[in-house]
């Protein structure tokens, strides 16, 4: 491999630790560029040579930022991609062996038969691989610019006149777009209640609000603490998703979100969770600690107010930036390629991903 | 000195807007990675206060980062104290591999003994082109920089003289982190420039004092506001004017209390300082209190985004729990082992059966054994820890034995490598170091005594300071280090114990300042280190530069000296003067002699030529009226010879009619004013040049020596007779 790719992925991971790229839509562009280039200038021998690179690059990224999922998912994509591309390959050339005449001998019982397809795919001449991925990459690129668009088409069926919704989730741009669309297209009239997401997103939430309220948007921001005694008036919860798990769950970019949901549940009002197919992880959350970061205290306390003098220190703070919310408390998942309910998000993993490659590290 | 000057109406017509962006590219950053200070000692003795790990990380990573997110793209760490340490870490450091995000560089000032001093050399080498952050290497900030460089570039577009940008941030009354430099800040209100800086005494300092504010100061302002809750984090942004200023004014040496002080108080310079005040965590290592105070914080995630399971370095691989712990991989703990909140655990160490750990920082490779008790307390990699041991709020630095049933009371620092006995019981504060560290020579710096430490046993010799066996045990390794600063007054002492202990019972005393005005006074820092010897020291460091240097000194140095004779200025502004152009252009003394005697002879010279005076009167008051520069200029016998010599050289090359009268004339001027002692006359007299064309010139003057000579031979005569009748 060259050193120029090499300098490219290491300032990646820089940036990435350093969270100069964030923000699941942002890291999941900057991957396919660095995808794309990294496929470019790989070389290899065998195609099971590249994606075997390609499962390392996928696993340093994810140890640079565990809690960014999407860099994981994007990489998976495209081994997928890679995967069926050999498959068809090994299919065609099943198709064309089988077309010979066959050898009545006894040592071809005893070779092995597998042999035969992995050397026919090594025959097939590079570029013409390296010029199907990177065409695979680029449709993913316009995919995922276009991810919003999908979830528009789906989302103004389901936002009724004069029905009041309530969103946790102010950092998301793809529920901003999915109701100014809703607003716009249909010219529904409906009131959004914001919760302020404190501390971490009452500045993000303020300013939805007021973007919101400049589309028309009957706009109410509330505390966090109201949700409970509001929920009651509330039509339908919609929340963005920051990842999406094989069983459905999902890890929301605010915390807080879960207990919204869990408020939902209880008044049973539908919760809506809107999705790009980008979001979707292979992973199962075993363990729901390790997916939700902890941020930083300075937010919860003013940061230089921190009075812990001496040995008496037994303030502590602790400030969670993101949410597991488990799949029974979403009713349906809103995707750019319809919607789904939490316990099929299952079957649309598995169109998407291979199954071995959910755990990049092993090999 | 007239090039430094070009430069300043260029860079603040350059204050537009379109300049900037070719700026822009081109963030340069100044990390000083030398404190100039002593109070990580007997640490900082073997290695630099920028290495020493911080939860597990050099500290001059969390400075280094703070730059990359700054988007700094050429960062220069000048070096002074271990310098060799400091770039080997460097080079093979991430920051060095061709995806760094900027370029890195070391600068090795080893003869730096201040900020200034580094400064002056950072101008030296010219290497500061545009704007630039200065930050020193010990500093922890999760700040978003881009706020303050836009403050910075907003102050100068409206401001011309707009030159430094000083980044502080707000505390509380009792915050753990606030400086041991407390300051008091007068700002304008409206636009935040800083009018006047005042360094005041800890609260717990003897000296109290008041403000003493110039009212022109404040003439033009309508609102201000007087602030002391802000933590100076030493983070400035600079106009490349800031070297210059410190190559104008060469007794600056620190940063605050010299240069912005001086700049803000000047009446010449007219260039303003403004201050960004931010609300983010930021902060320096300055002491062992920051440093408990500052890991403790970062650990608590108060830096997020910058914590510690983003791994800076690379090879590392924290994970976060919660409670905030955080564990590299490999970490072996016992089932019955307790690990506490707030505890960071490094890769490959064992903890065993029934140990506690608590908001604690435990590095690589430890063997910590069963039952042992650790609170808020630093264990550095490679160290061993026995049984049942107790350890409270101390810092045992890398590779360190400690036996079984030892207990360190709250705020031991324990050094490098030091071996403990079992069953022993160190006393509260206590510092201990492998060997035994001279104090003398580490008064101003971090530096290094170490390679000095022959030498040092030789000096000590008359007091040998034998190991502390009271303390590490009969099998143990260790002496003991006590910043005993007798010989400076108390206020000194009392800073020195107050800033210098990780012990928790100063916590109170040291942060606690009820009003400013119960707080004040004058720093008893040791400032006695001669900048003198330090430049004069670098000559023939870039020769080919010096003759053209010494070319243009002679020529503005002549004509200095003529103005001040013209106009008549008292002496010590001319000698200001000179010095100020000596240390600009960095030639040495003999340079500022040979310009001296050449000025003063041309103005004889034009005295006899113009007939105003004759011969011997001119020189008499030529020289008696200037004479007393040489007092200045010339230090020991050897530079008096010298001064002798050029006297002599100069007088024949100026073409007097009358060379011998001149120069008997002028050497018994200095004589009479005690510059020349008989002694130095008769050395030079001695090893004179006994070259055809000045022999015409001696005539006088070997009368002259004969005759002293003689003078003295009766005098001591008399002065033995003397003797003898009594």
């Amino acid at each position: 491999m060259s050193s120029d790719i090499n300098v490219t992925v290491a300032s990646f991971i820089d940036r990435l630790k350093r969270r100069q790229i964030y923000g699941s839509y942002q890291v999941s562009l900057e991957t396919l560029q660095l995808l794309k280039r990294f496929v470019s200038a790989a070389r290899w021998t065998n195609i099971n040579d590249l994606i075997s690179q390609l499962r390392a690059l996928g696993s340093r990224l994810a140890k640079a930022q565990p809690t960014e999922f999407t860099c994981g998912n994007i990489i998976r994509r495209v081994l997928a991609l890679i995967r069926d591309e050999v498959e068809e390959e090994i299919a065609s050339a099943m198709v064309q062996n089988n077309a010979e005449p066959m050898i009545s001998s006894m040592f071809s019982l005893l070779q092995k038969p597998v042999a035969t397809p992995s050397q026919r795919s090594v025959e097939h001449p590079k570029a013409d691989i390296r010029q199907v991925i990177i065409q695979g990459i680029k449709d993913l690129i316009d995919e995922i610019a276009n991810i919003d668009d999908g979830i528009q088409q789906i989302a103004i069926d389901l936002i009724h006149d004069r029905e009041i919704l309530l969103t946790p989730t102010p950092d998301s741009k793809t529920v901003l777009k999915f109701l100014i669309k809703a607003r716009e297209r249909n010219n529904r009239d409906f009131t959004v209640l914001v919760s302020e997401g404190f501390p971490n997103n009452t500045h993000v939430a303020h300013q939805f609000a007021k973007k919101l309220s400049e589309h028309g948007i009957e706009t109410t921001v509330i505390p966090d603490t109201a949700v409970f005694a509001l929920m009651s008036r509330v039509g339908k919860v919609i929340i963005g998703a920051k990842t999406v798990f094989t069983n459905g769950g999902t890890i929301s970019s605010t915390a807080g979100v879960s207990s919204v949901c869990e408020c939902a549940r209880e008044f049973k009002t539908p919760v809506f969770a809107v999705a790009g197919l980008y979001k979707l992880s292979p992973l199962y959350p075993f363990d729901i600690e390790k997916f939700v970061e902890v941020g930083g205290s300075q937010r919860v306390l003013p940061t230089m107010e921190n009075d812990r003098v001496g040995n008496h220190n037994r303030l502590d703070t602790v400030n969670p930036i993101a949410d597991y919310v488990p799949p029974e408390n979403i009713d349906i998942y809103i995707t750019n390629i319809g919607g789904f309910a939490p316990s099929f998000i299952y079957r649309v993993v598995w169109d998407n991903y291979k199954q071995q490659d959910v755990n990049l590290e092993a090999n | 000195m007239a090039g430094k000057k070009g430069k300043t109406p260029k860079k603040s017509v350059g204050g537009g807007k379109k300049p900037e962006v070719v700026q822009d590219e081109r963030l340069q950053a100044i990390v000083l990675t030398d404190s100039f200070e002593t109070r990580f000692m007997p640490l900082t003795a073997v290695k630099p206060r920028c290495l020493l790990p911080l939860a597990n990380v050099p500290l001059i990573e969390y400075t280094l980062e703070f730059l990359a997110k700054a988007g700094a793209s050429e960062v220069y760490l000048v070096c002074a104290s271990h310098a060799d340490q400091v770039s080997a870490y460097i080079e093979t450091s991430k920051w060095n591999m061709p995806w760094s995000p900027f370029r890195v560089s070391t600068i090795m000032s080893l003869e730096s003994r201040s900020v200034g001093d580094a400064m002056r050399d950072l101008d030296n080498r010219g290497v500061i082109t545009g704007d630039f952050i200065l930050v020193s290497g010990d500093l922890v900030t999760n700040m978003e920089f881009d706020k303050a460089l836009e403050f910075h570039r907003k102050k100068k577009a409206e401001d011309k003289d707009h030159i430094v940008t000083m980044c502080l941030s707000k505390a509380s009354q009792f915050y753990r982190t606030r400086c041991h430099e407390p300051a008091a800040f007068i700002l304008d209100k409206s636009n935040n420039r800083c009018l006047y800086y005042q360094d005041i005494p800890l609260a717990s300092s003897k000296h109290k004092t008041s403000l003493a504010i110039d009212p022109e100061l404040l003439e033009d302002v309508d609102e201000f506001t007087l602030r002391n809750d802000l933590i100076d984090c030493h983070v400035d942004i600079c106009s490349p004017l800031v070297p210059a200023i410190f190559q104008e004014n060469f007794d600056y040496q620190y940063l605050r209390r010299d240069f912005v002080k001086g700049v803000l108080t000047s009446d010449l310079l007219k260039k303003s300082i403004y201050s960004f005040i931010t609300d983010e965590y930021a902060a320096r290592v300055e002491s062992w209190q920051t440093y408990d105070a500052i890991s403790q914080d970062f650990i608590a995630r108060w830096c997020y985004p910058m914590v510690l399971n983003t791994n800076l370095l690379d090879d590392q691989t924290y994970s976060y729990e919660s409670e905030h712990i955080y564990k590299e991989k490999d970490v072996v703990l016992a089932q019955s082992c307790k690990i506490g909140k707030r505890t960071a655990i490094g890769s490959g160490s064992k903890i065993g059966e029934g140990t506690k750990i608590q908001n604690s920082v435990i590095g690589r490779n430890c063997y910590i054994g069963e039952n042992i008790i650790i609170r808020d307390s630093f264990i550095w990699d490679n160290t061993v820890i026995g049984a049942k041991s107790l350890i409270e709020h101390s810092l045992v630095a890398s590779g360190v034995k400690i036996g079984s049933n030892v207990i360190l009371n709250d705020g031991c620092v324990i050094g490098f490598n030091v071996m403990v006995d079992d069953n022993m019981e160190i006393p509260m504060g206590t510092r201990i170091s492998e060997t035994p560290v001279r104090k003398k020579a580490t008064q101003f710096s971090d530096s290094a005594s170490y390679e000095d430490d022959e030498t040092a046993k030789q000096d000590e010799s008359t007091k040998v300071i034998s190991p502390a066996y009271e303390l590490v045990g009969t099998d143990g390794v260790g002496y003991v280090y006590d910043s005993d600063k007798a010989e400076d007054d108390d206020d000194a002492s009392v800073i020195d114990v107050v800033t210098n202990s990780l012990t928790y019972k100063f916590d109170d005393l040291y942060l606690s300042d009820d009003s400013i005005s119960s707080t004040a006074g004058k720093r008893k820092k040791k400032r006695s280190m001669s900048t003198n010897s330090i430049y004069t020291d670098r000559e023939g460091d870039d020769y080919e530069d010096d003759e053209e240097d010494e070319e243009d000194f002679a020529v503005e140095a002549i004509a200095t000296v003529e103005r001040a004779m013209e106009n008549n200025h008292d002496l010590d502004t001319a000698l200001l003067e000179l010095n100020t152009l000596r240390m600009s252009i960095n030639v040495s003394y003999h340079e500022v002699r040979s310009a001296t005697v050449v000025a003063l002879l041309r103005r004889v010279y034009h005295f006899i030529a113009t007939q105003t005076l004759g011969a011997k009167d001119a020189v008499q008051k030529v020289f008696s009226q200037w004479g007393m520069m040489f007092q200045r200029q010339a230090f020991d016998q050897e530079e008096f010879v010298d001064l002798s010599n050029l006297l002599l050289e100069k007088v024949v090359a100026q073409g007097f009619e009358k060379p011998e009268f001149i120069l008997f004339s002028a050497l018994t001027c200095l004589y009479d004013l005690d510059i020349l002692d008989e002694d130095a006359v008769y050395t030079w007299w001695d090893q004179v040049s006994q070259e055809e064309k000045y022999s015409q010139a001696k005539t006088l003057t070997a009368k002259w020596i004969e005759w002293l000579k003689t003078a003295d031979e009766e005098s001591s005569e008399e002065e033995s007779e003397e003797s003898e009748s009594e």
